[in-house]
């Protein structure tokens, strides 16, 4: 087959077929400049593969091992535990795979699979090369000798390669495209043989209707080589074509005998000529946009089909496939040349296979625990079967399953399909993650005993114990349990203790809805900004709000960010005082010193403790994004509880919020990793309201870095209803951003609402507003904030995203 | 009121006083009414305990001079040819300059089920401004039992028998301090539950403001009636206030559970939850996900997708 692509294209070449209509499939090897000179005029033009040549001591263009890179293999390392292979490893099984294929003189297999080995082959000789020493030529020096004068046994070396373009007679820089097509280097030693092979390839590679090689001897010893040719032209045309041959069968030429008669080579033509318009019908549209469709037809403007434009138009043809991903889209062939359309025949890389693959530690390939649903349904529907290969949602399905959380090395993988010409498989390999795993983490803490020395026994192990069985049934569901306290020898003070149960595709793995249950058991411990002192009052009493219970809901993802949540909670909240003491009242201290205990009561029940059933839902639309580096869209979150009358007193509420914020780019910017980010208003609204029975510790609460700024928590009130507004203007500095702010927090008079109306016991204005500026130090944010209820400011440093 | 002793402190009080408290009982049961009973509130220390003691002319209640008062609230009945008299006397409800809501909720849980007819409000003439404290009593009242209790309510203002400071006359400090005072009531029940008092209401309906003077060193007139500093006998007067503002046209106020619990926030539209879930539902929770619709349709492909 003298038809078929190179892999990258770089070493396209022209295949002299005898026939016009012989399209990419004659598989004569022994094409040669006389057959262009026929007077049938028909054409082939045919990217070759390289891998047909002897290996030579090449050098392979930076450039070339780029796209090679990225076509033989994607992968993608995750994890970071094993730094792992290289693009290496697909490119071996690449090669290997074409191995096959590659021949002789004429042709081999898949372009790209013979490239790669072509690739190894290369790096091998010269790896070889370099201890070889190199022979004299013998000869007077300033002659030149013919190759065949040149002695096999002899290697030369060659001091430098001329090209001389015998048509306009000028010699040819380096930097002409047909200089990538020698594979011979200046300062390379090679034998005669290895020379003849060259020019035996130039010859066929159809690019040149007659091509030379001529040494000349240097005084050195070394020899000079210049290659003569002359470059093959076709007729004008005028239209350009581009289909996609992906996935069809090459068609066998037959070769055309020698003593054929006049009629036979006529009918022998006829039935190429059909065959290939066939072909060119069968074949599917290619991607290419009409665009670059008017960029080629431009280059076809300039005059004669030549090699040189046909290389040209293959660039511009797969630049624009590597531009957009399509990493395996190869120019394979151009057809139809001397009548007055072009058409370049692409391989784009159909995916016809989809493999998913399990690894041991070892990297062997073995079975996996996680079921394959689990995987299939991250990928995104670019990587399935019958699509183009893309390099970006090779990219996304490694996202999407690393997400998972589930493997510590994942690879994707897209080789060629041996058994399919022209075709794609993506091959996914994975190494999982140990399902169970158990983790200790200890602190020693030292309190000031008596006397505010500490003792031995003020001495206290703390610590967390938690374990994980993650991908239980290989389904992706988990259990994970925690234990934390700061005393392990009295874990009864305080011990925080998680257990939940995480199971995803309720709706089973292969149904596209996506919805996680989750259970937990849970208990936590809060300080209670409900039960904090207004700006004049320094010192009230804190009340703790331990909250223990079991939790279970249902999440719906619609997006990666977008999501709505429902389910029920069971909880008993205790709330105590500093002594860890339960406290039904909170507290307050007296002018005199004294602390009275008759204070807002804690709970619901009056006694300090409460246990209640309610739902909660939360929907949550978020579809910001970042623009270079700055958050820019569009939040949403509204959350519900609703108590269904079961638990002390028979709870019967509706505790509602609503969050609406706003990240507005005021100036259009450039998207570009290192450009600088737009200036951002973000405008926020958060509106917090309870109908029926409120406790005070779901009261809600103003004043904090995430309420109003520039106040301590629950500084300004808790209220029944509330209403905070904000607006930060952020502005790029350098490669953060600074910003300025405006916060106010309002308990719409509802303050009163909440029994025995805390805020004002604890005299607390009900509403405040703050404003100030700030930088953001990496995650610290850094800000000065002035409150506006007593008018003095404060610097603060924060972490995380106030919005 | 069956265990109403008889009163019989009526009899210590001098002639004249006794004629006039007898006539006033008198036209009360004209109106039929057998029974009145007198709610008695303030601050500690301002005499509560000494005027339920004048009014009753016994040693009723135990008067702690330096203590904070009662602990609890008294209720002291007595009766007379058929006539029952209450006043309750209450712990003065605030306690080193904050009001103390432990005192308020005895006071409550003590009133459940009584009928309030009057309401003394009782602070010293002999002090000179209102605070914010002052306001704040006010406001618990109001909260505790509605601004309507101050249609019956007597602002009582003891240590009655001072001397002015310089250049004033005793009419004319009477007359701020007073104004003061209502100025205070009335703001500081219209700062309470409820739509705001327009300023008409309570000032339409003055209230009246009593002058007590319990101590024994009373200036005293000709028929041994303890006087004021402007020479009317004051038990006579006080108990005709009383009396007066009893027999109102408002009606007296039935301390029941739902008053002392105030206006219920936690039951206030509990009634519209499941209509507000509803609308939660679907304006609000089908809105948002139609947006994340939009946003899902409208997500910037890449080009490759």
């Amino acid at each position: 087959m003298a038809s078929f692509t190179a892999g990258t294209g770089q070493f396209l070449t022209l295949g002299p077929t005898r026939r016009r209509s012989n399209p990419k499939t004659s598989s004569h090897p022994k094409p040669s400049t006389t057959h262009l000179a026929t007077p049938i005029r028909c054409q082939q033009i045919s990217s070759q593969n390289p891998n047909t040549k002897p290996s030579k001591p090449l050098k392979v263009p930076l450039k070339t091992l780029g796209v090679a890179a990225a076509v033989s293999g994607v992968i993608f390392l995750t994890g970071g535990k094993n730094p792992l292979l290289s693009s290496g490893s697909g490119g071996s099984g690449g090669g290997g795979a074409a191995g096959g294929g590659g021949g002789g003189g004429g042709g081999g297999g898949w372009g790209g699979g013979g490239f790669w080995r072509k690739l190894f082959s290369a790096a091998a000789n010269a790896d070889e090369e370099k201890g070889n020493e190199w022979d004299s030529h013998g000869m007077p020096a300033d002659i030149v000798v013919q190759l065949n004068k040149l002695s096999g046994f002899k290697k030369y070396k060659v001091s430098e390669i001329l090209f001389l373009d015998k048509v306009k007679s000028i010699l040819v820089g380096s930097d002409d495209s047909f200089f990538e097509m020698v594979s011979l280097r200046a300062n390379g030693v090679y034998t005669k043989a290895q020379l003849q092979k060259e020019l035996e390839t130039l010859a066929t590679s159809g690019m040149f209707e007659k091509v030379d090689l001529e040494a000349k001897t240097n005084a050195d010893g070394t020899i000079g080589l210049t290659v003569s040719f002359t470059e093959s032209t076709w007729e004008e045309a005028d239209h350009f074509r581009c289909i996609n041959v992906g996935l069809m069968a090459q068609s066998k030429g037959v070769d055309v005998e020698e003593n054929m008669t006049e009629k036979e080579k006529v009918d022998y033509m006829r039935n190429q000529e059909r065959d290939y318009r066939r072909r060119m019908d069968r074949a599917r549209p290619c991607m290419l946009p009409s665009s670059v469709h008017n960029e080629i037809l431009s280059i076809l403007g300039q005059g004669n089909v030549s090699a040189r434009m046909l290389q040209n138009i293959r660039d511009r043809v797969q630049k624009w496939y590597h531009d957009e991903g399509y990493a395996c889209a190869q120019v394979v062939n151009f057809g139809n040349l001397n009548t007055n359309e072009v058409v370049c025949e692409v391989v784009e890389g159909d995916i016809t296979r989809v493999v998913i693959q399990f690894q041991d530690k070892l990297g062997n390939v073995c079975e996996g625990n996680t079921q394959i649903g689990v995987v299939k349904r991250e990928l995104p529907k670019q990587l399935q079967k019958g699509n183009v290969f893309n390099i970006e949602a090779g990219k996304q399905a490694l996202r999407n399953i690393n997400s998972l959380s589930l493997f510590s090395n994942i690879e994707v993988n897209p080789r060629p399909d041996e058994k399919n010409e022209g075709g794609i498989i993506v091959e996914i390999k994975l190494k999982e993650l140990e399902q169970k795993s158990a983790e200790v983490s200890s602190e020693w803490s030292i309190v000031p005993g008596r006397g505010g020395r500490p003792t031995l026994a003020s001495i206290q192990p703390g610590g967390t114990v938690s374990f994980e069985h993650r991908n239980i049934k290989g389904l992706n569901r988990s259990v994970l349990g925690s234990v934390t306290t700061s005393n392990f020898l009295n874990p009864q003070d305080d011990l925080a203790f998680k257990l939940e149960y995480v199971h995803p595709y309720l709706d089973g793995v292969s149904n596209p809805r996506n919805r996680t249950l989750r259970t937990s058991v849970f208990n936590s411990r809060k300080l209670s900004p409900v039960f904090t002192g207004g700006p004049g009052i320094d010192e009230v009493p804190p009340i703790w709000v331990d909250r223990a219970g079991v939790k279970t809901n249902i999440t719906e993802n619609f997006t990666r960010q977008s999501k709505f949540t429902y389910g029920i909670v069971m909880e008993e909240i205790t709330t105590r005082d500093e002594s860890s003491n339960i406290s039904s009242n909170g507290q307050r201290v007296l002018p005199s010193g004294g602390i009275s205990a008759d204070g807002p009561p804690t709970t619901l029940s009056g006694t300090g403790i409460d246990r209640m059933v309610f739902g909660q839902a939360n929907i949550t639309r978020d579809n910001t994004k970042f623009v270079n580096g700055a958050i820019v869209g569009e939040r949403n979150v509204f959350q519900l509880d609703q108590g269904l009358g079961i638990g002390s007193k028979f709870p019967f509420f509706n505790r509602h919020q609503l969050t609406m914020t706003r990240f507005i780019q005021l100036k259009e910017v450039e998207e570009a990793a290192g450009k600088p980010p737009p200036p951002v208003l973000v405008l926020h609204g958060h509106y917090g309201g309870c109908v029926g029975d409120l406790p005070s510790y779901d009261a809600f609460t103003l004043g904090g870095p995430y309420s109003v700024r520039g106040y301590n928590m629950g500084e300004i009130g808790a209220a029944r209803n509330i209403l905070e507004v904000a607006a930060e203007l952020r502005i790029p500095v350098r490669n953060t951003h600074a910003y300025v702010f405006v916060e106010h927090g309002n308990d719409l008079g509802s303050s009163k609402d909440v029994k025995g109306n805390p805020t004002e016991v604890y005299r607390r204005m009900g509403h405040g507003s703050s404003y100030g500026v700030g930088a953001k130090l990496g995650l610290v944010r850094a800000e000065y904030a002035v409150d506006h209820n007593s008018g003095t400011g404060a610097l603060f440093f924060r972490f995380g995203e106030r919005f | 009121m069956a265990t109403a002793r008889e009163w019989v402190g009526i009899q210590k009080f001098p002639l004249a006083t006794q004629t006039a408290l007898l006539e006033i009982l008198g036209t009360l049961k004209e109106k039929e009414m057998d029974s009145l009973t007198v709610l008695v509130m303030g601050k500690g220390g301002v005499g509560k305990s000494s005027t339920v003691n004048s009014i009753i002319g016994e040693r009723a209640v135990a008067v702690s001079t330096f203590q904070s008062d009662v602990p609890r609230p008294v209720m002291v009945s007595r009766e007379r040819s058929g006539f029952t008299l209450n006043i309750i006397d209450t712990p003065g409800i605030v306690e080193g300059g904050y009001i103390n809501d432990q005192a308020l909720e005895l006071i409550k849980r003590f009133l459940l089920n009584k009928t309030i007819d009057v309401l003394l409000y009782v602070d010293r003439l002999d002090s000179y401004r209102v605070d914010n404290l002052d306001k704040q009593i006010v406001k618990v009242i109001t909260e505790s039992f509605g601004k309507e209790i101050w249609r019956k309510g007597v602002v009582v203002l003891t240590h009655a028998q001072l001397t002015p400071p310089d250049c004033l006359s005793y009419e004319d400090f009477f007359a701020r301090r007073s104004d003061a005072i209502l100025k205070v009531i009335d703001s500081g029940a219209g700062a309470g539950v409820g739509a705001p008092f327009r300023k008409r209401e309570v000032l339409g309906h003055a209230i009246p403001v009593a002058l007590v003077e319990n101590s024994t060193r009373c200036n005293k007139n000709d028929g041994e009636e303890k006087i004021l500093p402007n020479g009317t006998s004051w038990i006579p007067s006080i108990v005709k206030t009383i009396a007066e503002v009893a027999t109102n046209e408002s009606k007296s106020i039935l301390v029941d559970q739902k008053l002392i619990d105030g206006p219920n926030a936690n039951e206030r539209g509990k009634m519209f939850i499941p209509l507000i879930l509803a609308f939660q539902y679907f304006f609000v929770v089908k809105r948002v996900q139609s947006w994340i619709k939009d946003d899902i349709a409208k997500a910037p492909k890449s080009s490759w997708e």
